[in-house]
Parts: structure tokens; sequence; C-alpha cells
């Protein structure tokens, strides 16, 4: 059990945070905020940390499930709790597919961050295109199209807390399990993880349809919450930089790290939030110094600290040095 | 129709300016370099700020083409170092990410400096007649630009010593370092070029209509599909691809549309990475 006390004491922290938040709209929203780019950081570090597929589509991902799901509701007056599981499984797919198709083609890192790139882009004006579905740029308003659990600021926060924990739990149990082991494999060396009878397209395919499950269902709701779903809301600079900065700074390849990630980066971006503009420059710096200097992450750092403070050596799981690849 | 297929070549030039230095960069450095259309940018912004000071045009746009270099130049010694330091994939992972970061500092300072700011020049007669058919003088200046700074560049790169050991580098550049040529002071010299290239670009844009300091991200990212259609390491591929998808978008922008034509781009270089990662026109060149 020692193995989950991480999880427990996050789990706590996380529930009693709308009490301590003293029922301030802001804050509370803040913290709502926080666990979707943690759902989504969990998400990506699955996609990207374990399994080096560089996907710069993330937005389009959690948007295509977020635009299916108010769509569908909106144009075929069917409930989210159809729509939401249909726009997961868009997401889910087309993730899988991708994966696919640039193992199959044998693509690079590089490749397929054009490629996803691309298609993030692709989404963007398709969104602007499709007029009479989307609205274009004013987006669409979500609010009573049958979530009201959504529309409800402390329960809504709670909805977020229980797929974050879900996303986790999943994370949990894929990383315990034989594809574990794998995912350990092939981010090490993929031909010898391959030579070792590793069927490596089916894991990567594996962890990418994962992740972008997280992503679609966390940025379905999330179209849901917000009131409204505009492109402004899945741009590539709201969701994708924000994910990578967090998965840097938190630490690839750890349970936490992703938490601790967005943690960190909503606490920075509330920092420079009276700078107005400055925050794209922020990014920049943030993203050039953390990959720089600070590949490693926050969890190891944390990890040593307290063996350190113990002075006992850090448990070998934990202080797996996030050697990045 | 024969005006589209005008205006398409004209834009395809554009295309081919700022994609040129990506792959120069990408086939000499080992790096993506997502922060190109921001050198185009930038250099614009400096030919613009000459401009103020009262500099003529020619001089204020060739300002503005050597600051872009000067920024090129200085990236490549500070911020590209520990790129440099790994190869193949490390390296390209490490430079995509460098070069993003670097994007977006490049875009918050100048958003942040100079909001609302634009370069436009005004050229004394508006249209001209080519071959019965009006056309901005603009666009004639442009093209013209473009095709002289193409013919220099395939000058140097064919007839002097140091084009042919930066062809070298770009064929194999362990072999290159054997034959006694230093691939880290070519690079520094090919990005300061790229980047110069791209600074040519974000001036003729001034020419067309006005630049802006948000177009960068927009550039970068046109500058890439052309460069990854025409084969990320093949100067000539570059050149055909940028007029070809130059067209393309004339015609797809007047029948269908910017979204539907934008799409069909994007959709283009997706479909080249896929079915033939060599580039498109691998084959010819």
């Amino acid at each position: 059990m020692r193995k989950c006390a991480d999880i427990a004491a996050l789990t706590l922290v996380l529930a009693f945070l709308p009490a301590a938040a003293g029922g301030s709209p802001y804050y509370l929203r803040l913290a709502t905020l926080a666990l979707v780019y943690m759902a989504w950081t969990v998400a990506f570090n699955l996609i990207f940390g374990h399994t080096k597929q560089l996907f710069l589509c993330l937005n389009a991902l959690a948007g295509t499930a977020g635009y299916v799901a108010v769509v569908l509701a909106i144009q075929l007056k069917l409930s989210p709790w159809v729509t939401v599981p249909i726009g997961v499984a868009a997401a889910a797919g087309l993730g899988a597919l991708f994966s696919y198709v640039s193992v199959l083609r044998g693509l690079g890192v590089i490749f397929l961050g054009i490629v996803t790139l691309a298609f993030s882009l692709i989404f963007h004006n398709l969104v602007l295109g499709l007029r009479q579905f989307t609205n274009g740029e004013t987006g669409l308003v979500t609010r009573g199209l049958g979530f009201p659990l959504l529309e409800r600021p402390v329960a809504g926060y709670y909805v977020f807390l229980a797929v974050l924990l879900a996303a986790l739990l999943v994370y949990h149990l894929l990383m315990a399990s034989k594809s574990g082991m794998a995912f350990r494999a092939l981010s090490d060396d993929e031909l010898t993880a391959e030579l070792s009878g590793i069927d490596v397209t089916g894991y990567k395919v594996l962890a990418a349809a994962v992740g972008s499950a997280i992503l679609g269902l966390t940025g379905a709701l999330f179209a849901f919450y917000n009131g409204i779903v505009s492109p402004s809301v899945f741009s590539f600079v709201g969701v994708d930089i924000p994910v990578l900065i967090a998965l840097l700074l938190g630490g690839m390849r750890t349970r936490l790290g992703p938490v601790l990630g967005a943690v960190a980066f909503a606490l920075i971006e509330e920092l420079v939030r009276p700078f107005g503009q400055l925050n794209v420059l922020v990014y920049g710096v943030l993203l050039i110094v953390l990959f720089t200097t600070f590949r490693q992450g926050l969890v190891p750092v944390l990890a040593r600290a307290s063996a350190a403070f113990r002075g006992t050596r850090a448990p070998a799981a934990a202080s797996r040095p996030a050697r990045e690849g | 129709m024969t005006a589209i297929l005008f205006d398409g070549i004209v834009q395809g030039l554009q295309l081919s300016l700022l994609a040129v230095g990506i792959t120069l960069i990408y086939g000499l450095g080992g790096v993506l370099n997502l922060a190109h259309g921001q050198f185009a940018v930038a250099g614009g912004v400096a030919a613009a700020l000459l401009l103020q000071l009262g500099i003529s045009p020619v001089l204020a746009s060739l300002g503005g083409i050597a600051s872009a270099g000067v920024l090129g130049l200085i990236v490549d010694r500070t911020l590209m170092l520990p790129a440099y330091r790994y190869r193949g994939e490390e390296r390209l992972l490490l430079g995509l990410i460098l070069t993003l970061g670097f994007s977006f500092i490049v875009d918050g300072t100048l958003n942040w400096k100079f909001p609302e700011f634009s370069l436009t020049f005004r050229l004394p007669v508006p249209l001209m007649d080519v071959a019965g058919i009006p056309m901005r003088t603009a666009s004639l200046a442009a093209s013209l630009i473009a095709v002289l700074t193409f013919a220099g560049l395939f000058a140097f790169l064919r007839l002097t010593l140091l084009g042919k050991s930066i062809r070298s580098i770009i064929e194999n550049e362990v072999g290159a370092e054997l034959c006694g040529i230093d691939p880290s002071r070519t690079r520094t010299l090919i990005v300061c070029l790229a980047a110069m290239m791209a600074g040519v670009a974000g001036v003729t844009q001034g020419l067309f209509s006005s630049l802006g300091t948000e177009m960068g991200p927009e550039f970068t990212i046109l500058g890439l599909l052309v460069a990854v259609v025409g084969g990320v390491r093949s100067i000539n591929g570059t050149l055909a691809a940028g007029i070809l998808l130059g067209i393309v978008n004339a015609f797809a922008s007047h029948y269908v549309g910017a979204y539907v034509a934008y799409i069909i781009l994007l959709s283009f270089a997706m479909a080249t990475i896929l079915v033939r990662p060599a580039g498109l026109l691998a084959r010819f060149t």
C-alpha cells in the first residue's frame, strides 16, 4: 500500500482544496483549470514521456472530443452522456491512427511532430471553416445542454478531480502491468525492445490511444464546464505549450510529475498574469531554460531531497533518473 | 485564369524564400528551425524602425535584412549550442524545442514592444501591364527580388569554394569534417544567410501588403510546409515546392475559399511526409 501513499495524500489535499479556497469562485476556477491541465499532462506523459511520440496536436485531440460532444448534443439533441463517449472515442481513434501510421512509415520524432502539428492546424481551420456547425471564431454556448453538474463550480471541481484520479489510476494500472515493463523497455531503446519480443507497435498505439482518450474526456467535459467552446479554448498555445512545460517542470516518466508540474505551471501563470501579454514570452523562456538545464523535472529532485533528509537512499523507482531521449 | 496562375507564382516565390532557409538550416545544422518566420518578422520590424528614423526605403530594407542576419548569428552562437552538442534525433528534438521557445520569446517581445506595428512600402506606380495582364508593381518587384536572391544563392553554392563545402556538409557532415571542413563555422554562416533570406521575405511582405508583428507563426508554418513538401534537404526541391504550393494555394483560395485552401496545403504536407518522406520531387532533383 506504501506505493499509493503519494496518490492518497494528493487526493486528500485536492479534496479539501475547495474548502480552503473559502468559496472564492475565482480561485475555485483556477483550481479546476489546474486539474484539467494535470489530467492533460498525465496523458501527454504516457504519449511523449513513456513512448517518445511527440504529439503536437493535444489541442486538436482534446478539441475534437469537445467539439464532437457539443455539436452532436446541439445538432441531434442528444444527451451529453451519449455524445461525450463518442467524442472520446473519436479522439482515441485519431491518436491511435497517428501512432499507428507513424510506426508503419517509420517517422522519427520530428516528422511525427510535423504531421501532428499539421493536424492541429487542420483542426483549427476546420473549426473556423465549418461555420454552420461550430459558429466559427465566436464559438458555441454549452450551458444548458444537459450537464447541470458541470455548471456548478464546486461540483465541477469534483468532477475534474474524479477525472484526474481516474487518469492516474489508469496510468498506475498500465505501469504496474506488463505494459509498464514494455514502456520502460521501449523508451530506453526501441530496437532492443523489439528484438526481445516486445510488440513495440502495439504498445505505442496503446499508449497513444489511452493518452488521447484521457485528453478527449478532459477536453469534452471542459467544453461543457467552460460554458462556451471556441477555437481559442483549444488553441496550440493554450493547450500544447502549457502541457509540455508542465511535463518538463514536473518530470517526465514519473507518476506525480504531471500533477506537480501543472501546479507549478499554474502558479507561474498566476504570477505573470498582471503583466498581460507577457505570458507568451515567459512560455518561451521556460521552454528553453527547462529543456537545457532542468530536464529531470521536480519529482526526481524532490525524491532525492527527501531521501537525503531521511538519511536513506530513495527507492529505486522514485529516483530513477528521467533521462530524456 | 492566367492572372491567378501569375499570382500563385508570385506567392510561391515568397514561400520558397521563407522555406529555403529552413531547408538550409535543417540540411546543414540538423535543426528544424521553428523560429524562422520570426526572423522574417524581426527583419521587417527592424526595416520599419529604420524607415521611421528617416532613412531611405532601400537602405532601410537592407538594414532590416542585415538585422535578421545578425539575429540569426546570435541565435546560432548562443541558443543553439546545447543542441549542437548532440547528434541525430536528440539534436533535432532539442533544436525543435529551443527554436519553438525562441519563437515565443520573439513573438512576446514584439507584441509587447511594438503592438499594432506594421511595415508597408508604397511604390510610385501601383499597376503595370505584363503580357496584357495588369499586375501590381509590388508583386513584380517582390518576385524580382526573390528571383535575384535565389540566383545569388545558387551561384554561391555552385561556384564558390565555400558554397561547395556547404553542399558537402549537407551531403555528409562527418565526411566533410574528414576533408578538413569546419562544420561549426560553416553552420554559423548558413544560419546567418538563412535568417537574411527570411529577412528578405519579411521586407518584401511589406511591399505586397503589410507586415505585422503577429505574422511570425504563420510564416514559420508556411515555410515548414513548403520545406517538407520540397524535401527538407533539397534546395531545388524547396524552390519548386514553393511555386507549386503557391499556385495550388492561389487556385484553391479563388475557388473554394481561404480555410479550405489552407487545409489543402496542410494535407499536402501531411501526405508528402507519409508517402514520400524525402520530398515530393525527390526523384527529379
